[in-house]
């Protein structure tokens, strides 16, 4: 179910309508859209859900939802991300079952250990580099914690934090199965552009 | 009555929403009350801590659900589906602004979802979607919703009750001397959130409340 690697997720910025930017990523090649609002009300969520699930559909892509797992059962969504401050991936897979898609933001090895023995399917492990998309408790983790983690554990791992054209290809070598950004596409002139330049990056050849 | 099949047996007339919004407390207060609930009359319960995040939401929601309340109570979390169905409360209670109980049954067939109604319209929507039961307010003036503007009053409250088969809970500034004139207008119970929050008087309103929506 999880994309095979190397994979761009974008997750939608909360300045932006997440339709269109999940649109425009689809164009670029983007292979899984999570839909993430922390202000929007629960009927605006819901709509923008069946939208962008029916854009995914359409481009083969996954869709996504952070924190509810209730939209993401309305939805039809094809998995939930859940942050180290929302429901645990266990108490989650008891509501989606064992066909959804359950991904868990961890930033340490304890947490991405955690995580996996929790059952979730992905690790959104980061912030790798200085990001500016959210405000951030803890400074970025590097890429030899991402290497030493990937070594760790079995479950994919997407890198997230400061992702760009020149880094994303040296992420995947140190064990991320893909990447997810959210300016990188969506603080850009031509975000389908920018997702499929990224796309391309992440295929480069290490040099 | 048709909406009285949800859960078996008919829903209690008063209804107590937390208030973690006014008063940040990680529901301290809430379970307070509900610690003082098993010597009232039966009631439903709202969580509604708008500052907690879902694992916090989740944890209060389980210690919620350990307390031992009144026969027939109801404990319902506000707009949280998932956290409601993880936690097994009774229902949701869904803002003007939340996503439709339809959207929801399919996962959730055994929950109780109200709504809550501002105007006619948002009426007509609550039915369309299945609500158990609505919320309407603010019926009289009340610190917590002064910021939305003037009451909406009992004229329209009784407009409102007359007009659905639902059954209406009156919210917004409701006290013992002013609930009476809600159940006039129709409504089947009243809903209190800051008159609830003096724990030494809790037991007291509530049983002034009692004997008011007391058929």
């Amino acid at each position: 179910m999880i994309p095979s690697s190397p994979f761009l997720c974008v997750i939608t910025d909360d300045s932006f309508c997440p339709v269109t930017i999940a649109e425009l990523a689809l164009k670029g090649g983007a292979a899984i859209i999570q839909l993430r609002h922390k202000s929007a009300s629960g009927n605006q969520l819901f709509s923008w859900a069946v939208d962008i699930r029916n854009q995914c559909q359409k481009y083969r892509a996954l869709f996504i939802v952070n924190d509810r797992v209730d939209i993401a059962l309305a939805s039809e969504a094809d998995g939930v991300h859940l942050g180290q401050e929302d429901m645990p991936a266990h108490i989650a897979r008891k509501l989606l079952g064992k066909q959804s898609i359950i991904g868990v933001s961890a930033s340490s090895l304890e947490e991405a250990l955690q995580a996996e023995k929790d059952g979730a399917d992905y690790i959104g492990f980061g912030h790798i580099y200085p990001t500016f998309s959210k405000e951030k408790g803890f400074s970025p983790v590097g890429t030899e914690t991402l290497q030493k983690v990937a070594g760790s554990i079995s479950l994919p791992i997407i890198a997230i934090g400061g992702v760009s054209l020149e880094n994303a290809a040296s992420l995947i070598s140190c064990g991320a199965s893909g990447v997810a950004v959210i300016s990188a596409v969506s603080r850009t002139d031509d975000p389908a552009m920018a997702a499929s330049e990224l796309v391309y990056a992440l295929n480069r050849k290490k040099s | 009555m048709e909406h009285n099949k949800i859960q078996g047996t008919s829903l209690p007339h008063l209804y107590l929403i937390s208030s973690g919004q006014e008063n940040p407390d990680n529901g301290t207060l809430l379970l307070e009350q509900l610690n003082l609930l098993p010597r009232t009359p039966c009631c439903m319960v709202q969580i509604r801590e708008k500052q907690l995040n879902a694992k916090q939401l989740l944890t209060l929601a389980l210690k919620a659900r350990g307390c031992p309340l009144p026969e027939g109570s109801r404990l319902l979390l506000n707009e949280r589906v998932d956290i409601a169905l993880a936690a097994r409360l009774d229902g949701v209670h869904l803002p003007e602004s939340g996503c439709y109980p339809d959207k929801f049954r399919p996962f959730a067939p055994n929950m109780i979802f109200g709504c809550s109604i501002h105007s006619p319209e948002s009426l007509t929507i609550a039915e369309e979607s299945g609500a158990d039961y609505l919320l309407f307010g603010p019926v009289f003036d009340t610190p917590s919703k002064r910021k939305y503007g003037t009451p909406l009053g009992l004229e329209k409250l009784g407009q409102i009750c007359r007009s659905t088969t639902l059954p209406v809970f009156a919210l917004g500034g409701i006290t013992p001397e002013n609930g009476a004139r809600c159940m006039t207008e129709g409504a089947y119970g009243i809903a209190g959130l800051s008159i609830f929050q003096d724990t030494s008087r809790f037991v007291d309103t509530l049983e002034q409340f009692y004997r008011i929506v007391s058929p």
